[in-house]
């Protein structure tokens, strides 16, 4: 499809949560508390009057009598500020450099003076009736395979609560998501086809998992595209799931829109099969005003030069790939791990090469080819195989063996395993050969291996049968 | 910089060595211009960037919305006496302005579940922080219920939370043969966020008033964290024993009158209250240039912090636990003691000094240790009283100005519900 030619328009909203505490006061950041909430209270929510022109006293008592709201929380992860009977405290100064930092990752420019506001939402997901957000950063932009994708606003805000369930009278929520701090970056309208959708998505999430001050795991990023075409408004699609899966859901909706004569502006959500389905009508234009109960600040050119500009995950994996010789998709990898770094300076006598595919590989072939969950292996358990390998206590071949063995919690004897000395090698390759006169080189082999199992290098263990037939 | 002439509201476009940027302008600081972008976000820019503004177009004030109100014959008048602490304002969301509103038809358009309760009446008395509040106030607010019990079943009079106990109860003692409930009113969360707690406690006190024949003096605020019920509480009772909490309104050495629930469903707490009647209510102000003292006990006084009451009318003394004060000189450290009893002695020969406590709850006994006793030797009133200094310290000023020959007999003597005979909480 010429997506040009259709007048396709598309843009994409990222909201990141960040790791660190909740965005107006001390309780830590958890997105879902395991404990039991031991707070519980009710409460309605009054739209402000004058907004909505209103003078029929019937229609304005209905409008406003609303849904009963119910919230529980636990006083591990929230506490009066989250039940909105306290005032917010001081905002949370690490989320602001986080802010800082993303904002000159996307070259941003950074406001001079930052106004908390309130965005009025009334469903309850925010006990106070509003989101506390602010911008952060304007006229960024980012380089793409298909050009630039500018970044017109970048805004620091507050995570909502989370709904657990809703009937026609009543709604709850829970509180331990509220006040997460989120970063949410908004791109213009450049993008120019599905795929190019994943790729910036897929380039901003890698941006904000560059500082290391992110929430990672499933829902702590989520991306809203924006969506319209000549002949059909503005949709927003919400809830992917995977990246993977955005440029077939663009596709489809790109179709649907096309067959849609008088379609409106809504919102859909993005269902697993790729395609999508009605949400709800596009909410009005954000009622904002300012949060009064924090004073607007200044950030100082020298509060910019303090935040230490963190480098792109890409450039570190291209450096490890470099360094190391590694293959990029291992590099990636890599990154992600903590030991690394760690044992390849321990163990010198290990090719670095080695401790990257004992720390990615070993625990990837232990789950597809022995079946065994390899998520139980803790940081221990490979520094003991790369120790002992790199004291040549035990040989290449044993390393899966034993860390599938650990990956069960089974005991590891480290005399099984033991290396046998060579001459030790060449009698017992001598006496098997010998018992197994005419057999092929590789039912040889095989008893080999049965009898020395782990203990020998299958390599040398060849070149010695080879000798003896 | 270049500037052309704008005001607030008007939309501009700003030039700086940034580039340009086009919203609403809005009250600005010193250093930065504040600007409400197209998005609804401020931004604030540094005034030395800036190189020029341009007017796009003036502000155009929206139309005011009204609600219609209709009297209904059945129901009870109730009056709205505004002191301050915004119960009802809207925001304006082009300027973010928040603008208080007072008039009954703004009020019946904010909280319309009033329309079905009562008929309403209001006027604005004051628009000021409670903390400012001072006796001739108390006087003002008297004369307008006064004025406003001629044709109202019922007061409400909207108060800023932090003196709302104070302001209770100096009106208690004021209004003597009070024939009509007044029922004092705040909001912990102000009225510009769709989560205040103003909503409830004025339509639980409005509820009160159109059911229930009470005839006194009372605070209604949040019962606890939700939105369902409000405390009728005392008068003289009445502490904000939480700074920001909903339901940081508690009875001190007394029990609430009443819960009221949101649908008008009451549950007496405590049913012996005035109830309504036809007494000719009478006015007894407190004399607005009255210098009463207060001076809490704490470690290491000096008796120069009790000197300067020499000029005043009256002192209440804070003391600690029972009722003590440091006035023992027992070593070398403490010689500073004998000249506070003797200040003590010589302040109570000019002015009433009272005693009340800093302990949260409980009664003043001065006779159990030799403190207590020398306080007393020394002229200090007040034993045996359970009154919270709050109170107290109203009464003294209440006392002095209406019954000033009687000031040590009447201060221990219940007069408002402020001092019970048995102690029970």
């Amino acid at each position: 499809m010429n997506y040009k030619n259709i007048g396709f328009k598309c843009g994409l909203e990222v909201h990141q949560q960040l790791e660190t505490h909740n965005l107006f006061c001390n309780c830590p950041s958890l997105v879902r508390d395991p404990n039991n909430p031991n707070i519980k209270f009710n409460r309605k929510l009054r739209a402000s009057a004058g907004e909505t022109g209103t003078i029929d006293l019937a229609a304005a008592f209905e409008t406003k009598k609303g849904k009963k709201i119910f919230y529980e929380a636990c006083s591990t992860s929230s506490c009066l500020v989250e039940c909105d009977d306290e005032p917010p405290h001081k905002l949370n100064e690490d989320a602001i450099d986080t802010a800082i930092m993303i904002a000159m990752l996307l070259n941003a420019k950074i406001v001079d003076q930052i106004h908390v506001m309130r965005k009025v939402v009334v469903d309850g997901s925010n006990t106070t009736g509003f989101q506390r957000t602010m911008l952060i950063a304007t006229d960024g932009y980012i380089e793409t395979s298909k050009g630039k994708v500018s970044i017109p606003t970048i805004c620091l805000e507050e995570e909502s609560a989370q709904k657990l369930n809703s009937t026609d009278y009543s709604i709850t929520y829970r509180l331990d998501r509220l006040g997460v701090p989120l970063i949410e970056v908004a791109t213009g309208p450049d993008i120019k086809d599905p795929e190019h959708a994943k790729e910036t998505a897929s380039l901003l999430g890698m941006i904000l998992r560059s500082t290391n001050r992110v929430k990672r795991g499933i829902g702590t990023i989520r991306q809203d595209v924006n969506l319209s075409i000549k002949t059909h408004p503005r949709v927003e699609v919400k809830g992917f799931q995977e990246l993977r899966y955005m440029p077939r859901v663009i596709e489809n909706e790109v179709q649907r829109q096309q067959k849609e004569k008088s379609g409106k502006p809504h919102v859909r959500k993005a269902n697993p099969d790729g395609t999508t389905s009605f949400l709800r009508p596009m909410p009005g234009s954000a009622r904002m005003y300012p949060e009064t109960d924090h004073p607007p600040f200044e950030i100082t050119p020298n509060q910019i030069k303090l935040v230490k500009i963190p480098e792109l995950i890409t450039e570190k994996a291209l450096k490890l790939e470099k360094k190391y010789n590694l293959q990029p998709s291992l590099a990636k990898e890599l990154l992600e791990n903590k030991q690394f770094d760690f044992l390849v300076k321990r163990y010198t006598k290990l090719e670095p090469f080695t401790i990257a595919q004992i720390l990615i590989e070993t625990p990837k072939e232990i789950e597809s080819r022995l079946k065994i969950n390899a998520s139980k292996l803790k940081e221990q358990d490979f520094e003991f195989v790369i120790k002992n390998l790199n004291e040549n206590k035990i040989q290449k071949s044993a390393v899966i063996n034993i860390l599938s063995k650990l990956a069960e919690n089974k005991k590891v004897n480290l005399a099984d395993y033991e290396v046998i000395s060579d001459t030790k090698l060449e009698q017992e390759v001598k006496k098997i050969v010998e018992a197994n006169k005419g057999a092929s080189l590789n039912a040889i082999m095989g008893e080999v291996m049965k009898k020395l199992q782990s203990k020998v290098d299958g390599k040398k263990a060849m070149e010695l049968i080879k000798k003896f037939i | 910089m270049k500037k052309e002439a704008f005001s607030h509201g008007d939309l501009i476009e700003i030039t700086t060595f940034e580039g340009i940027k086009k919203g609403t302008y809005m009250p600005s600081s010193e250093k930065f211009l504040t600007l409400k972008l197209e998005s609804g976000y401020n931004i604030g820019i540094s005034k030395k960037k800036i190189k020029s503004i341009k007017l796009i177009s003036k502000y155009k004030k929206p139309k005011e919305n009204l609600c219609n109100v209709s009297k209904k014959k059945n129901l009870k008048t109730i009056t709205i006496l505004h002191t301050g602490g915004t119960i009802a304002s809207e925001v304006d969301y082009n300027t973010g302005a928040v603008t208080a509103k007072f008039t009954p038809e703004e009020l019946i358009c904010m909280f319309p579940e009033l329309s079905n309760i009562a008929n309403i009446e209001s006027k604005l008395i004051r628009n000021m922080f409670s903390e400012d509040i001072r006796f001739a106030h108390y006087n003002i607010l008297a004369k307008e219920i006064e004025k406003a019990s001629k044709n109202s079943d019922g007061i409400i009079i909207t108060h800023g939370t932090d003196t709302i106990g104070y302001t209770a109860a100096a009106l208690s003692f004021i209004l003597e043969n009070l024939n009509i409930p007044v029922i004092l009113v705040g909001a912990q969360r102000s009225s510009d966020r769709p989560s205040t707690d103003a909503a409830i406690n004025l339509i639980c006190a409005s509820q009160f008033i159109a059911k229930s024949n009470f005839a006194e003096v009372a605070v209604c605020m949040h019962e606890n964290m939700s939105d369902e019920s409000c405390l009728i509480l005392p008068g003289t009772r009445t502490r904000k024993c939480h700074s920001s909490r909903r339901d940081g309104f508690k009875a001190i050495n007394s029990s609430p009158i009443a819960q009221v629930k949101t649908d008008g469903t009451i549950n007496y707490i405590n049913s012996s209250f005035s109830k309504t009647s036809n007494l000719n209510l009478k006015l007894k102000l407190i004399k607005e240039n009255l210098k009463i003292g207060w001076i809490k006990s704490h470690p290491n006084m000096y008796s120069k912090e009790l000197e300067v009451y020499k000029s005043f009318d009256g002192l209440l003394i804070e003391g600690t636990g029972l009722g003590h004060f440091p006035i023992n000189s027992t070593d070398k450290e403490t010689k500073e003691h004998s000249k506070m009893l003797n200040t003590i002695k010589a302040l109570t020969k000019k002015i009433p000094v009272a005693m009340s406590t800093q302990a949260i709850s409980g009664r003043i006994n001065m006779n159990v240790y030799s403190t207590g006793r020398l306080l007393q030797e020394a002229g200090v009133i007040g034993n045996y009283s359970d009154m919270q200094p709050e109170t107290a310290y109203i009464k003294l000023a209440w006392l002095l100005s209406n019954h000033k020959k009687e000031v040590k007999k009447l201060f221990t003597e219940n007069l408002r519900g402020e001092i019970s005979k048995r102690s029970l909480e």
